[in-house]
């Protein structure tokens, strides 16, 4: 029950966060800073995969209400949270994840984290950019923003973590 | 019958996952192409005023600019009004001025979201049909063109921006009249071309480009740009010309949508042109 309060308040955090902040900076070269992946990978690691699409297709449908966008935000959070229990097999720790845990930074280490997480960024900015620009002539302009803007938002998904989530008592 | 469901069984995930994704793209590309319900944009209600708290809040970021714009405008005008004027002839008379029709009005809005980073940028007014806003009409600033209205709610509207694929309004070299059609490639928010001028027709580097007025969403000659550079298209007899935008649409607040009063007229003349012979008989 504390975990369904929970995370229907990061929930609302996160639309409020990309949309009326993060969607209105504008730093230039097509960049685009996208936060709300960080919510998809954070929901609880055994949830249903019919839920989990079902959430990120809200989050990103409500996001697309504030920034004229139609779908385009729906459709790259339902792509990573399609991909995300493959992503996290893939990169499962050798004795596999403990019960209960949440993927934070804190919880799976640096590494861990810049390397799953990034993937999983990459994958939400290049399907976000490839849908919206929708020209192969445009390709490497695509592959241009991707580049620069996933690094970006990843480091403004760790800062995130770092000043809004507690850090776990060790035991 | 049996492996048919077992075949959903497997591929129930990936099944709901083109389910879902099938809405989100067609609502985007529907979007795109012709703007059916107003309710998933910024238009509606509920996100709309949502938008007009967060601009209340972000205004006043660049109010000494806007401030600065308007107060220049308003010298303008100021200008014109009666009592700037002297009498010089002490003996004429007042008439009632027969030689001159308004043709255009000009409703004031406000632009309360913005974005200028995507390949399709389009702006929320906080005007809408109550003000006698409609589908179509031209959106331009004081310093320069800003776009057409692409959908209307009552209190708010979607302007689609010049920084789209597809805007295609008519322009033209002001100093030669030249006619061409203002496009965005997406890159950079200050830089647009123009298609369609054909390579034998003399451009020059920083000459100003105003709208045409041929279509009757703009008046003729308000503002749009500098030319940057011009290039030939590979292959075509076609100059590729880019110019600078004179408005900055990252700051844009204040906006004027156009409306036409005789836009009925000329669509009703321009209709009555007789089509093509050949065109006629290719149709039978």
């Amino acid at each position: 029950m504390i975990e369904i309060i929970k995370h229907s308040i990061r929930f609302v955090f996160f639309l409020i966060a990309q949309a009326f902040i993060f969607n209105q900076l504008e730093i230039g070269l097509g960049i685009q800073l996208m936060v709300y992946p960080l919510y998809i990978f954070l929901l609880p690691l055994g949830m249903n995969v019919f839920l989990l699409m079902l959430i990120s297709f809200g989050l990103g449908f409500c996001i697309d209400l504030f920034s004229n966008t139609y779908g385009l935000h729906a459709s790259s959070a339902l792509v990573i949270a399609y991909g995300r229990p493959y992503l996290l097999k893939l990169f499962e720790p050798r004795d596999g994840f403990d019960t209960g845990i949440e993927l934070t930074i804190y919880s799976m280490g640096y590494t861990w984290f810049a390397y799953v997480f990034g993937a999983f960024l990459l994958a939400h900015t290049m399907w976000f950019f490839l849908i919206e620009q929708f020209k192969w002539s445009e390709f490497w302009y695509v592959v241009l923003k991707t580049v620069l803007g996933a690094p970006i938002s990843l480091i403004i998904c760790v800062l995130l973590q770092f000043l809004f989530f507690k850090k776990p008592v060790k035991r | 019958m049996r492996n048919l469901i077992a075949f959903f069984r497997r591929f129930r995930i990936f099944l709901f996952f083109a389910f879902l994704q099938g809405i989100a793209l067609t609502t985007y590309f529907n979007y795109l192409a012709f703007p059916r319900s107003q309710y998933l944009t910024t238009a509606s209600i509920v996100s709309g005023k949502m938008l007009e708290y967060h601009n209340d809040i972000v205004k006043h970021f660049q109010l000494a600019y806007n401030n600065r714009k308007l107060q220049y405008e308003n010298t303008l005008l100021r200008k014109r009004l009666a009592n700037s004027f002297i009498r010089v002839d002490q003996h004429s008379v007042l008439i009632n001025d027969t030689l001159n029709d308004q043709q255009y009005e000009y409703i004031p809005a406000v632009v309360v979201n913005s974005t200028i980073n995507k390949r399709n940028n389009y702006f929320t007014l906080n005007s809408g049909w109550r003000k006698g806003i409609k589908r179509g009409m031209g959106v331009f600033s004081p310093n320069g063109i800003v776009g057409i209205i692409h959908n209307v709610s009552e209190h708010y509207s979607v302007v689609k921006s010049v920084l789209t694929e597809n805007i295609n309004i008519d322009v033209m070299v002001e100093s030669t009249g030249i006619p061409g059609l203002l496009k965005w490639d997406g890159m950079n928010a200050k830089i647009g071309s123009i298609a369609s001028i054909s390579n034998d027709l003399p451009v020059k580097k920083w000459a100003k480009v105003v709208t045409r007025g041929g279509s009757g969403i703009f008046p003729r000659g308000i503002n749009v740009g500098k030319i940057k550079d011009f290039k030939m298209v590979e292959g075509k007899p076609l100059w590729d010309v880019s110019i600078y935008y004179s408005e900055d649409y990252r700051k844009i607040q204040h906006v004027y949508v156009v409306k036409n009063l005789l836009l009925n007229e000329q669509n009703k003349i321009e209709n009555s042109i007789p089509r093509d012979i050949e065109e006629q008989e290719d149709n039978q």
